[in-house]
Parts: C-alpha cells; structure tokens; sequence
C-alpha cells in the first residue's frame, strides 16, 4: 500500500460514521491502533476558548478548512464549551450556521463538540426538553459529542448521552480528572462502569484533563488501570498544556493505551489551551507509535497560514506570556486560567494573585468537597475564592450559584459534603436545619417550546427558525440581540479579523475588500467624516465604485449625560425607601414579581445576570410593587432604576 | 408659420428633459422654467435659458400668464407645454395664438371640444365610432335625478359618473345601484366643480374589468393622419396608469379597427399634432368603444417610440412649424414589444403612498442593450412633495414579450435607489407574476393581484456590513465584539 493510500485507509470520514454507524467507528479506531497507532484530534475550539478568549473568528477557520480536510485528524473540535455563546455575544455569527459553513469545506472531516450535561453550552441548567431539542438540532452537524458533568454526576448527563446516540453520532462521555487524595483510579474506573452502565459500550470513553493536573506517570496509571478492567474502550486523552507538561501526559496516555489524544495548531498555541500537534506527532513517532491517517504537510501549510493571522488576536491572548504551572494548585481550567488574570487586571487586583490563586483557591477547593473545577464549579470556586480575599472575610458574601451548590442543587457531591463551616458562614446557625429541609437536585420543569417560539417571535418580529429558537433557549437575550444585529448588519463575519478587530478607525482611502455570505465580492473604501445636526457621524464611503453615506448614531454623547453615578451606601439608603436600583452592571434574566403585587422583606425581585453567574435583588422593605421599569432582556447598569416599592 | 429656433419647454421633472433633449438634437435653442422648489431640478441645467416664474408651487406652471411672459422675456418663438399643467389648457394655445407663438400641440379649439368629454362624444358618434352608452351633461335641477335613474334602468349597473373636464383618471366615480348614484350626484357636482372649475357631469355605463388600449396619432396641417399603434395601459392604480406596453395584444383583425377608428377621430376632430385616442376593450369579446382623446403628448409616449423609432416630439415640432408628414402609414412598423414602467418613490405596500421629501442617497441605473430611461434625478436629489412622485420612467424594448420581459427584470435589478422607498420591487414582483407573463390583465389587475405586493423588502448585504464598517471608524474600535 502506498504512503497516500494507507493514509487514507485509516482515516475515518462523516461518511462512515453516517452510513456505518459508530460502532463501526470504533472497531476501525482498534483495529487502526494495533501495532503502536494513535488518532490525533484537532481541539481549535479549545484553543481558542482557553488561549484567545473564543474569539477566533470564522474567516480565520476558513483561511486553512482545505488544509484542515486534507490533514486526516480524528476530529475537529470546532464548537461547544462557552463557544456557541461568544459566537453570538461577540462574534455575530449564528453558532448553527457557522458549522454548516465550514461543514461545507470541511466535507471529510468529523466535527466535535464538548457540552455539559445539564448545562449543555450556557451557564444554567436547562429543562430536559431544551436540551434534548438543542442535542437534535447540532447533531445535524456535529458527530462527536464529548459530554461532561463538573460533579461528574452520570444522572446529570443522561438526556444528551440519548439524544446523541438516537441522533447516530459518536457519543463521548467525559470524566473529568482532578488530583488529590479522593481521586483514586478506583474511584475514575466505578465511574467510567457506571458511565458503561448507561450508554452501553458503543462509546469513546474521555478523561477530561481541564487543567492539566497530576504528572505523565499519573495520567499513564489511569488510563492502563481503566483498560485492565475494560479492555475494549476506546480511551480519548484530553488535557490542557498549563504547565507546559501536557505533552508527557499524552505519550503517556498513547504509551498506556489511549487511541484519541488531543493538540492543535503549532502557528496558535499558547499557554493553557492544547499543546502543538506537531510536537505530540513528533515525540511518539520517534517512540514507535504513528499518528493514524495524519498528513503532516497540510498541518504545516495551515499554521504558516494562521502565523499571519495570530497577531489580530493579541489582545485576546494573555496578559501574562508564559506557562503556569501553579496549576497543580489553583487547578482552574485553561479558560478561566486566562480570564482571571484579565479580570485580575480590570478590577486592579493584580497584586493579590498569588495569594488568591497559591493559597485560597486550594483551600476553598478542599474546603467545598475536592470536586472538579469546570463550568460551572470553576466559576463558582474561582468568585468564592476571590470574594473571600477581596471581602477580606470567607463566605460571607456567597454568590447565588454557591448556595445552590450547597443545597445540592448541581447534583450529589462526589466523596463529602463541603465543610460545616462553610455552611454555617453561609446560612448561619441554622445552617443544618436549613440544609436537611432544602437539600436535593434542582427540578427544572419543561417548559412550552411553542410558547417559548411566540415570546421569540414577538421579540425579533419575525418567524423564527429552529436554529433561532434553539439559539433563543440557551441564550435569550443574546440570541435576541443577535438577531436584531444580523437583521441590521447581515452576515458580517465574511469580514476579516483585520477589519472586525480594528483600533483606532480606518485611514482615509483605505480600501476593504470582502466576499459576502453569496459569494459576491465588494470592494469599500473609506472617505471623509462629518457631523449632521444631531452630532451624529456621516461617513462617505465608496461602496462597489459608488459614494454612500453612512450615520452613525452617536449615542454614548447621549449616554454620558444620562448616568450618574452612584454609591453602594446611596443605593443601600435608596432600596430602604422602595427605590429599587441596579447592583451591578449585567442583563434583567427575570422579574419576579408584578406590579401591584405584594412583597415582603426579603423576597426576590428581579434576577440579574452577569459573568455567567444569577444575582438576586431582594427588597429590604415590606410593601407593594407600585412601578416597574425594566424588563427581561433589558441591559442595566450599575445605579439604574429597576423598580418602586411603596412601603407598608 | 416659419422655422422655430428657440423653444420654451412649460414644464418640469423628466418631461423637461425629454422634450429639451429633442430641441438640443434638433440644434435648436431650448428655455426652460422653474418654479422655487424647482430651483435645483436637472431642466434647468439643460436647457440654454433659465426662466425663473416664481415661488409656486404649481400654480406658476399652471399660469398662462407667466409661461407667456416667460417665452416674451426668453424670445422663445415656440412653447411646448409637455403633459399635465397647461398641457389641456385651451387658453395657453389660444394666448400662444394671439402673441404669435407656436404653441406646439393641436389648435386652442380642437383642445376645447376634445376637452369637453359630452362635445368629444358627439364628434365620434357622428363619425360612427363606437361609444360606451352615455348620456350627455346631466341637466341640473329637478330633472338631473330622474334622467340619471332612467339611464341606469336602461343600461344596469354599474355606472360611471364622469366629470366632463375630466381627464387623467380624476373625475371619475362608480356606482353600484340606484341609491349610490343618487346620494353621488350631488358630490361629484361639487368635487368637479372645485377640481376643474366647471361642474357639468355625465353618466356612463360601466364595462367591467375592461383593458385600456390607446392609438398614438400624428396628423400635420395638410391633411395627412398617420397611427403609431396601440398602447396596453390597462395596469393602472385607482385609474393612474404604472405599467404601459406597446403594441397591445390583440388579433389583427381587432388591431387594425382600432388603428382606423383612431385615424377616423383624429380626422372628425380636425385633429393636429400629436395625440391619443383611448378605447375601452372588453376583455373577453375584444368589442371596443371610443373613451376619449387626449391632445397632448402621453407619458408613455417612449413605448411607441421605441417600436417605431420615431420621435414623437421631433414630429410635433416639425408638424408644428407646418412641415407636412413625410412618414406614411406603411412606414410605420411596429415589431416587437415594448414595457415602460414608472419608477416612483412611493411605497407600493402603504397604498402606494408618495415619498416626497425624501433625498435619494444612491442613485445608479441600468444600461445596457434596449434599455432607455427618461428621469430627471440623480445622488443628493430631494424629492419634491409639491409635485408628483415619479422618478425617472424606464423603457425597454426586446424581440418579443418573454424576451421584453426577461429585459425588464435585468433592468430593474440594476438600480440602486437609496432614500426613498419606490415601486421596483413591486414591479419585479410582477415580472414574475404568471398573468403578466401570459400577457393576460386588464385594468383591475391590481385589485385581484394584491399577493403582489407581499415582496420581501430588498436588502444589501453589502451597505449592512458597510454601515458597520462605518461604525467602526467613528467609534475606533468594534463596539459588537465587546
């Protein structure tokens, strides 16, 4: 057999997984890796999440799809995690379409998504009837779903183990990997039995190394000690290259018995996201293990491409070049390893890192029970440790999702409840009264798709598609927002990142070459501006050889003029008197009451929602609603008005 | 009469510009007028003189006074008044008579007497051209009633209540039954009394759902009367006409009546210059009957012009300086098939409500083989509303009417028109309309085609992601990625 056609012969297309199912998938995965053959699987998504923010942008994708269909990965994995949500919030693209784009280039290639359980791509849990709804409608494009639970919890996950197995797709169950000493193989191997118990053996098994923890050594035990039980199981690797370190793990991991590791490209590779595919490559292959259906040349033609379009994304990358291998302490997942340093930087906490991520994360890790930090659990773990240090008292302030988490809301804890003390900082006294009455899983009922579909309807003013409403059910207001952003600007993520990243305008003459969603190129240059009588800016631009002008609304002039500021201790005075302001800065998820209504002291609001967490506002008084000024959807800022209370 | 050499064009907007652009290939000197709102139409730029007749709007075009003071002030030897404003106006022929000026178009009494409809009928009731049923100016006073009742035993409903100095589809008022008509009598007395100055009213029978078709006549002073063929203007909102085609369809034998009939008016009515007969044709029997003639030049006059390659202006100049005809009958040959379509800032989907006021941001049109476009606007034109909405008038012209058809799409696709909503995407929507293609409406085709009028609104994808580009530069940065 030929180089080209041996390659060939391993590769494993859409094709076969539609027509043959993913049982014979799997048998071709074995028998493909006897003799010392592994798969490699391109994570871009996760490159992207945990090394620019998510914000890799379809142009760039589409700048090297025909290298990435040539180069005979096991998989792309090119959405899910909080990617289907950046698509929408700041990208402007529809995460649904945005895969049958690149499906189109990308004929030969297996797409791969990661998603919770219960969380699927959002911040919440969904009701059962969303998430199977949602499951349906991706698996039209996406053929392996790798599926996690940051408890690990298997209940949690099995509507979409369903619904991607009904769907014909190859269903990925995760464990997720953790160190410490309640993370035995004993324990990993009763979880992967009861995942087996479930799904039944027609699955890749994934041990999901978010961080990037414990040593090569430890990473080869587990998978040898999982196989010596289960034999047949298809093992995927996934790890994280925070510590630098990953690529030891996943020659472990080949070396023990792993068919599937992950890695990307070299030209895009940071520091807490996958590792060069190459060097993997390279590594094993000088160990005697071949890289299945892997063409090197496509690989290298792609990053020689992506190395001219990384610098557009610097200033998503990390503000702090280099790896990190205190890792093994904080364990936050490559994502958020990138985000806290960003907010660390915002919020001018900067200085108190080290003491924030060395010592109270570790502690508040232990403290709550040991468990796997991953969305949603890393963001709770990460906001408990970091109001802990900044309050400059521990627990105190416990953000919803915490109290949640403690009522056993997310599911079941894994080896202990969390510290008595914990509970008793949060609830008090009564804290075990409180939690033998209120403890259990959260019961979230379906709710009316079709009713869901007309609020959707009313909201954009048109029909919506299934793609919409799906989109809709994750996100609300973001969907939303998109929506009306797609009607007023189409389809603009044809523009390159040169053009959607730019600072500090355009020079004049500058010309912008585009092909539109049809396939139809444009040529704009930029002319002069002006100011209209209403301080708006007039930009004359030369549109396809013909002068246009173009308004745009100025409303920050407006804005700044509106906003006053307004003190925490004001606010505080305000709520005292039924004056209902905005704590934070973030979007009006629901209002709980109606006007007229009665309230006591106490009682919730409304719900607002920022940086992926639900924040309640409580009324301080006893009274009657008289006036409500906001509604679900509206984006309000810190000392914005939301409602009136009259006061008994 | 003598040579003209400098001819006062008494009109405005794309008419302007057709006639100005005849005298300027006739190397003759053109003068143009302009009311205020007027003070930066395209006309005035054309033409060799600029006659400024004051603030308007539209009296001043509608002043004999002031076009005749113009065309002294000017040394015009000549006026031609275009369509609409004194178009009809017997008194502007009558004083152009008295000041020794031509006035180009037919004698101030042909005007009149074609002008009253009861007078015009009587002339072609003589010559033996078919009529609708009709009665003459109802009487006033106690016999006005009983003798519109009668006439509706007579004939049955539905009637038309026409206003005598009607014209332009005004005037005109249908009635279902004997209660309707009496209760209209007395209102459409006083609305034509406001709108023409003159209430006199007649009562004519209603042919349902007919096609509108008109002969193109050209008659010099020596006696010769030629036809330019028919004209299907029959695709008309409330009795405005949107869409024109020439030839209409109709078998030989119906075509070549009509073409005789026109010539026999044009004759009876000691008719010169150019003008139109309108006929009535029921849709199912071709039967026809004589409506009325108009004795100006028609807004769809293009269509006919681009069938036969005449000129119709050129030969009212000529015919008006006292040039015999020197086309015969055999020489005119009309094959092919032609469509205007009046491109009007109006939004179709609102009743066809006019934009006026609105500035046209883009302007680009279409080009290309057997596309002609008669417009008078261009990028940074503001819409007058003090005149009528139409924006500039494309023809096209092709082998037969598929092809005709196929032509018009292409075209309309090819303007960009930013600002002002306008009738295209309408129009597009009938080009794909499976009537229109059959070549099968008549003038109620509006009313039983209102589906047409659910069309997408067009958008550009590319003054989208534009308005975004432009976003960008003013504020600096991508304010959607943050």
């Amino acid at each position: 057999m030929g180089i080209q056609k041996k390659m060939q012969h391993f590769r494993i297309t859409p094709e076969d997984l539609c027509s043959k199912g993913p049982r014979f998938v799997l048998d071709k995965l074995r028998d493909s890796a006897k003799g010392g053959g592994y798969y490699i699987a391109n994570t871009e998504r996760d490159l992207s999440q945990s090394d620019f923010k998510n914000r890799i942008m379809p142009h760039t994708q589409l700048i090297v799809a025909d290298e990435r269909n040539e180069s005979g990965f096991f998989s792309l994995e090119i959405t899910g995690g909080a990617s289907v949500h950046v698509d929408l919030l700041r990208k402007q693209i529809n995460p649904i379409e945005k895969l049958e784009i690149l499906r189109e280039k990308m004929p030969d290639l297996l797409f791969q998504t990661l998603c919770r359980g219960v969380n699927l791509f959002g911040y919440r849990p969904y009701p059962e009837n969303v998430v199977r709804l949602t499951v349906q409608n991706f698996a039209r494009y996406v053929h392996v779903w790798r599926v996690f639970d940051f408890l690990n919890h298997i209940p949690n996950m099995i509507p979409v183990y369903e619904e991607v197995q009904k769907a014909g797709c190859l269903l990925e169950p995760a464990i997720c990997f953790s160190t410490g000493e309640e993370h035995t193989d004993e324990f990993y191997v009763r979880k992967v039995g009861q995942i087996l118990d479930v799904t039944g053996k027609d699955i890749v098994l994934c041990i999901k190394n978010h961080g990037g923890l414990g040593s090569s050594h430890r990473i080869g035990r587990l998978v040898r000690t999982i196989l010596e039980r289960y034999p047949d199981l298809v093992i995927h690797y996934h790890g994280h290259n925070t510590d630098g370190a990953d690529t030891f793990r996943i020659v472990a991991a080949v070396q023990n018995g792993a068919i599937i590791v992950d890695a990307s490209d070299h030209a895009m590779t940071g520091f807490y996201g996958p590792p060069p595919l190459m060097s993997v490559v390279h590594e094993l292959a000088d160990i005697g293990y071949e890289a299945r259906g892997l063409d090197i040349k496509p690989i290298v033609e792609a990053s020689n491409k992506l190395r001219a379009e990384r610098p557009f994304y610097k200033d998503f990358e990390s503000q702090f070049f280099g790896f990190d291998p205190t890792v093994q302490l904080h364990k936050l997942p490559g994502g958020a390893t990138g985000s806290s340093f960003e907010q660390a930087v915002k919020g001018g906490f900067l200085d108190r890192m080290p003491e924030i991520l060395q010592k109270e994360l570790p502690q508040v890790q232990i403290e709550l029970g040991n468990w796997w930090s991953v969305t949603p659990g890393s963001q709770i773990l990460w906001t408990t440790a970091l109001t802990n240090v900044l309050e400059g008292e521990r627990y105190k302030k416990a953000s919803d999702d915490l109290k949640n988490l403690l009522l056993g809301r997310y599911g079941e804890f894994p080896f202990r409840f969390p510290d008595d003390n914990v509970y008793r900082a949060v609830f008090g006294d009564k804290w075990k009264q409180i939690r033998d009455n209120d403890y259990g899983p959260q019961v979230i009922e379906d709710v009316s798709i079709e009713a869901e579909k007309k609020v959707l309807e009313k909201r954009i003013g048109r029909d919506a598609t299934d793609d919409d409403l799906v989109l809709y059910l994750q996100h609300p207001n973001d969907a939303v927002n998109f929506f009306k952003y797609e009607a007023k600007h189409g389809k603009t993520w044809v523009l390159p990142p040169s053009v959607w990243l730019r600072k500090g305008g355009f020079k004049l003459g500058e010309k912008i070459e585009f092909t539109d969603y049809k396939g139809k190129n444009h040529t704009i240059e930029v002319g002069p501006q002006r100011k209209n009588k209403n301080a708006d800016v007039v930009t004359y631009l030369v549109v396809d050889h013909h002068v246009e002008p173009f308004v745009t609304v100025m409303e920050e002039n407006a804005e700044s003029v509106k906003k006053v500021a307004i003190s925490a201790k004001e606010m505080a005075d305000l709520a005292q008197k039924g004056d209902i302001r905005a704590h934070i800065k973030g979007t009006v998820n629901e209002v709980s009451v109606k006007e007229g209504e009665k309230v006591g002291k106490g009682q919730v609001l409304i719900v607002l929602e920022a940086m992926k967490m639900l924040n309640n506002v409580v009324s301080e008084i006893d009274g009657q609603v008289s006036e409500i000024i906001i509604s679900a959807g509206d984006s309000v800022d810190v000392g914005d008005k939301l409602m009136s209370i009259k006061k008994d | 009469m003598s040579a003209i050499k400098r001819v006062l064009v008494a009109n405005r907007g794309e008419i302007a510009l057709r006639i100005l652009r005849t005298i300027k290939e006739m190397s003759l000197e053109a003068v143009a007028v302009y009311e205020k709102p007027d003070s930066e139409a395209i006309h005035i730029r054309l033409a060799d003189q600029a006659v400024f007749i004051g603030d308007g709007p539209r009296k001043d075009y509608l002043s004999v006074e002031k076009i005749i003071w113009a065309a002294r002030k000017s040394g015009a030897d000549a006026i031609h008044p275009g369509y609409g404003f004194l178009a009809e106006n017997p008194d502007l022929a009558a004083a152009c008579d008295a000041t020794g000026i031509i006035f180009i178009g037919p004698r101030p009494d042909v005007i009149k007497n074609l002008g009253d409809k009861v007078f015009a009928r009587q002339i072609m009731q003589k010559a033996g051209i078919p009529l609708v049923p009709g009665t003459g100016n109802l009487p006033k006073g106690e016999n006005e009633i009983p003798e519109a009742v009668s006439f509706g035993k007579k004939f049955g409903y539905p009637l038309m209540i026409k206003a005598s100095c009607g014209g332009g589809g005004r005037g005109i008022r249908k009635v279902n039954d004997e209660e309707a008509l009496k209760k209209m009598i007395p209102k459409a007395r006083s609305e034509t009394l406001s709108a023409f100055n003159d209430d006199s009213i007649f009562l004519e029978k209603c042919v349902e759902s007919p096609r509108h078709i008109e002969v193109q006549i050209l008659a010099d002073h020596h006696g010769h009367v030629i036809h330019l063929g028919t004209r299907d203007c029959s695709i008309q909102r409330r009795h405005q006409k949107l869409l024109e085609i020439a030839p209409a369809k109709l078998p030989e034998d119906v075509l070549e009546k009509i073409h005789q009939c026109a010539v026999k008016a044009a004759r009876e009515s000691g008719y010169t210059n150019a003008g139109t007969v309108e006929f009535l044709v029921d849709s199912r029997t071709n039967e026809f009957w004589f409506m009325e003639m108009n004795t100006r030049l028609q807004v769809e006059h293009t269509v006919t012009e681009e069938l036969t390659g005449i000129d119709i202006v050129r030969r009212q100049i000529l015919i008006a300086q006292g040039e015999k005809l020197d086309i015969a009958q055999s020489d005119v040959v009309l094959t092919g098939k032609a469509i205007q379509v009046r491109i009007n800032a109006e939004d179709p989907k609102q009743g066809f409500m006019p934009e006026g006021g609105k500035r046209i941001e883009v302007y680009q049109s279409p080009g290309g083989p057997g596309v002609r476009l008669d417009g008078s606007i261009y990028q940074g034109f503001r819409i007058p509303s003090e005149y009528d909405s139409l924006l500039v008038k494309m023809t096209v012209r092709a082998y037969d009417w598929e092809h005709a058809i196929q032509r018009l799409k292409r075209s309309l696709k090819g303007f960009l028109i930013v600002g002002p909503k306008t009738t295209i995407p309408f129009y597009l929507a009938v080009c794909d309309d499976k009537d229109f293609r059959h070549e099968d409406f008549n003038t109620s085709y509006i009313d039983t085609h209102q589906h047409l009028l659910n069309y997408e609104e067009s958008e550009r994808e590319v003054a989208k992601i534009a308005e975004l580009i432009a976003e960008i530069n003013v504020k600096h940065h991508n304010p959607y990625t943050v």
